[in-house]
């Protein structure tokens, strides 16, 4: 592997590309698949991911193949200086300076066949006898690792040796002609000790989902409180910093945080942060696509925005500062109320289990259909809902954040808790 | 680069094994504000083996296209790991030999990078230049080739080379400090040659992209709740898509789809016939072609539903053996590392007899929704999609445009409450679906009259 890239560099260097980064990752991945409650595939898979960015003349050129032999590595190389002949210069091309080399390392590095097969059996005897009316559409417990190396023209080296497991399941109820919605979850872990229904929100799921089984249309409508599971919120942010904080709608101008660094724009129970490379994280990284040791950065700290997420190329591009990882990997620092004491002061709300909606308009707006979702009336839960939408605006509904709780889920990839936000429009037939 | 003999390797062949040599390439170009934000050539190659043992597959794949037999001897090994626990003892599949080579690339002499930059920025241009009060405007070219050669054990063999080429445009202004945009798709399957001609072709597009948003600029919020709606084709597209055809994909219906407790009982109106057409459509090739999928199945077009009963589902050699059915040919892998799945193909409303305009006039007070963004469904058929361009109706004329909304519903209640179908039909190849792996989908249809929730505030 190590000698692919080297030739690759050597390529680079003899074309006399003025910057060049180059990066190389190999995939192994030992994953087991269940149909229902039938085990139907064990799948082993590699991959070779050699990514190159050229910039000549300011002008910017990229490939990524899968070939690793001499042949497929010129052709590679060739195609890339191509492709920046033909680009437009640009000032803003750039690949990310010198930096102290590196190695990072984290996770199992070998998946363990045996304990999958096992866990995955369990969970496959303990659904139906826990939740009869529980219909498993997919699931699948796998392994990866990642061995990979980014190195460029500037001399930043980096590599990194990453293993973690993951699980992700997919399920509905269904008794007789009453059937639910689906719903999923999934975690990431750096080792297989727990059982897999005691992980992440996979229990509380199922548990929802059969009681879905009485869901019946909300009707009417009205502007009230919303309770977000952590499932939920955790889709819910990405749509946030992409709409308001990435490169995309910062470049174009459209976003309407671009002039509020140091601002507040959101609840001050608000403190969001993208950790990446904590140790808690099985899931997270430790390079960034454009070449820098990634760091944890807090987003929003009580409401007040400290960081865009923008790359090396958006920061350029905008003039602002370059965001410290790519984000992922969120957490939400807690409050103090628990899931019951903020269901207990919700006078007319939902409890949204999933929202699903498109991505938010560039303003923020945003509307769906609340699934696997519960109807709130004077601080207690009526009943499950079908046929619930909910309309708001990202930003407004961080901004009126009323509570966030003090349980959270660790879902190897995050660490989110419950929101209780407020001026959501909801409703139903 | 693929194998293209893969008969070659038949006698390493122990067990039922499917032998599937894949590469797929990609050419993204896209200019932001005028921007070049990406400029990237992709290609995936590789090798995979899926084997069977007594009800169990094992799996295996490669990017070394020389380790044959090593990648045939992992999905073995993983097969037998797999059957020496679960020990289901099913007997193997009834065999499918059919040998097909079909290639959709072009005949043409192929552009070069610079030819296909400088069209894409003459598209831009040709924005930046007439539209300068846009707040912000994107240009965004993909053209993916997808090229295979399948060989299985029971001698069925594939050649086939399906390739599509898209233009993904959008407009943006500011109104009253609120970014309003639009987005329209151009292209469809082919290769750049084929689908794109002169950057020209498209200004009118961009034309009445421009009217659109600036309609929009001044658009209102859509009343909230259950309105008479015509959805224009793209929306009946994706609702035969999202809301009904993944609901009769077989492995959903084992797994508890609501499609489950209708089949032979009438799911939709009689003016709704909905079918996943397997490669032809009125005798012209359809947005994704496939004559045979990934398990060496010929593939054939499934009737869904017909004069609104719920006639089949679509299957894989799996599910077609649990139904007691015969495969349909719908099983399809997006690279060589990904195994074959059940997945729709070119999934469509079939046209009626109504004109769109009587649709319009026929409507008090409601919506014509024409451009969705994205959607959901669910295994009840409970949908939802994204609407980024509609427009009111009222006494029968189209009013007022509306601001980006969600509309959701059952879809088969949707469907019963279907009263007029238009006599057109549009296709489109711009979707990727998503189940576990994202695979390219055709979807088309007529426009439909019928009564929808809407979302609003």
């Amino acid at each position: 592997m190590r000698a692919a890239l080297d030739f690759c560099l050597e390529t680079l260097r003899q074309k006399n590309v003025d910057k060049f980064q180059c990066s190389l990752q190999k995939t192994k991945q030992y994953e087991m698949n269940l149909e229902g409650l039938d085990f139907t595939l064990i799948r082993t898979t590699a991959e070779n991911t050699l990514s190159i960015t050229v910039i000549q003349d300011q002008r910017k050129g990229s490939i990524t193949v899968n070939r690793l032999d001499q042949d497929g590595i010129v052709e590679a190389v060739d195609s890339a200086l191509e492709l920046a002949s033909t680009s437009q210069q640009d000032p803003d091309y750039d690949i990310s300076p010198p930096q102290e080399a590196q190695k990072f390392t984290s996770g199992p590095q070998e998946p363990d066949p045996e304990r999958m097969y096992e866990l995955l059996k369990e969970y496959t005897q303990q659904v139906p006898q826990l939740f009869p009316s529980i219909k498993l559409m997919e699931s699948a417990l796998l392994h990866r690792q990642v061995h990979a190396y980014f190195v460029n023209s500037n001399g930043v080296q980096f590599e990194t040796e990453q293993g973690n497991y993951s699980f992700s399941s997919i399920f509905s109820s269904k008794e007789g002609e009453k059937t639910t919605s689906f719903n999923y979850t999934g975690f990431a872990a750096k080792d297989l000790e727990k059982s897999l229904l005691e992980q992440a929100t996979l229990k509380t799921l199922l548990t929802q989902s059969v009681e879905h089984l009485e869901a019946q249309p909300f009707s009417g409508k009205f502007v009230g409180d919303v309770i977000i599971t952590p499932d939920c919120l955790e889709s819910l942010l990405w749509g946030y910093v992409m709409t308001f904080l990435s490169d995309g709608p910062m470049i174009a101008g459209i976003s309407p945080f671009q002039d509020k660094l140091g601002q507040k724009v959101a609840s001050n129970k608000l403190t969001l942060s993208s950790e990446p490379v904590s140790p808690a994280m099985a899931d997270g990284y430790f390079v960034t696509s454009d070449g820098f040791a990634a760091e944890n950065v807090t987003l929003i700290e009580e409401g007040v925005l400290k960081s865009f997420l923008l790359s090396l190329y958006g920061s350029k591009k905008t003039g602002k500062e370059r965001a410290k990882n790519q984000g992922g990997c969120f957490v939400i620092q807690p409050g103090d109320k628990s899931l019951a004491e903020m269901i207990s002061q919700v006078k007319q709300g939902l409890l949204v289990g999933r929202y699903s909606g498109g991505s938010p308009s560039p303003n923020g707006d945003f509307s769906g259909v609340a699934k696997n979702s519960y109807y709130i009336e004077d601080g207690k839960i009526k009943y499950p809902v079908t046929e619930t939408m909910i309309a708001g605006n990202m930003a407004e509904m961080f901004a009126n954040i009323k509570e966030i709780s003090a349980e959270r889920i660790d879902y190897g990839a995050g660490l989110i808790p419950y929101m209780l936000s407020t001026g959501v429009t909801v409703s139903g037939k | 680069m693929i194998i293209r003999d893969l008969r070659q390797f038949s006698s390493l062949f122990r067990q039922y094994t499917e032998l599937r040599s894949q590469e797929n390439r990609v050419l993204s170009i896209a200019y932001l504000q005028g921007n070049l934000v990406q400029n990237v050539r992709n290609a995936t190659s590789g090798i995979s083996a899926r084997v069977y043992s007594g009800g169990s597959w094992g799996f295996a794949s490669t990017p070394d296209q020389s380790k044959v037999r090593e990648v045939i001897a992992e999905a073995t090994s993983n097969a037998v790991f797999l059957d020496s626990r679960e020990q289901m003892g099913l007997g193997s599949f009834t065999p499918e030999t059919p040998v097909v080579e079909v290639n959709y690339g072009t005949t043409k002499q192929r552009l070069t990078q610079k030819e296909i930059m400088d069209f894409t920025k003459a598209v831009d241009d040709y924005i930046a230049k007439k539209y300068p009060n846009l707040s912000s405007r994107s240009v965004r070219l993909d053209c993916l080739d997808m090229e295979k050669t399948l060989l299985t054990s029971d001698g069925a063999y594939l050649y086939s080379l399906i390739p599509r080429s898209i233009f993904v445009i959008s407009l943006s202004m500011d109104k009253n400090s609120d970014p309003v945009e639009v987005y329209d798709i151009a292209g469809g399957r082919g290769q750049f040659e084929d689908v794109f001609s002169k950057p020209e072709d498209l200004f009118p597009t961009i034309d009445e992209l421009y009217e659109h948003l600036v309609k929009k600029s001044e658009g209102v919020y859509p009343e909230a709740g259950v309105k008479e709606c015509v959805l224009d084709s793209q929306l009946a597209g994706i609702l035969a898509h999202e809301a009904i055809g993944h609901t009769t994909e077989a492995d959903m219906v084992i797994g508890g789809s609501v499609a489950g407790d209708f089949l032979n009982k009438q799911a939709a109106s009689p003016l709704v016939s909905l079918a996943d057409f397997a490669h032809s459509y009125n005798g012209e090739p359809c947005p994704i072609p496939i004559h045979v999928d990934d398990e060496g199945t010929a593939a054939e077009d499934v009737m869904l539903i017909e004069k609104g009963i719920l006639t089949g589902y679509m299957h894989n050699k799996h599910s077609a053996r649990h139904f007691n059915a015969k495969p349909t040919g719908n099983a399809r892998a997006f690279t060589y590392r990904d195994e074959p799945l059940i997945r729709m193909r070119n999934t469509a409303i079939l046209p009626g007899t109504s004109k769109l305009e009587d649709m319009i006039a026929s409507i008090e007070d409601g919506y014509y929704l024409i451009q969705p963004s994205n959607g959901q469904a669910d295994t009840t058929s409970e949908f939802m999609f994204g609407i980024v361009l509609g427009y009111e109706i009222k006494n029968g004329k189209l009013g007022r445009a509306i601001k980006d909304t969600t509309i959701s519903g059952v879809a088969f209640d949707v469907l019963q409450n279907v009263t007029m179908v238009s006599d057109d039909m549009t296709w489109s190849c711009a979707g990727m679906c998503g189940k576990k792996q994202l695979i390219p989908v055709g979807m088309g249809g007529p426009a439909v009259k019928t009564k929808i929730n809407i979302g609003g505030r």
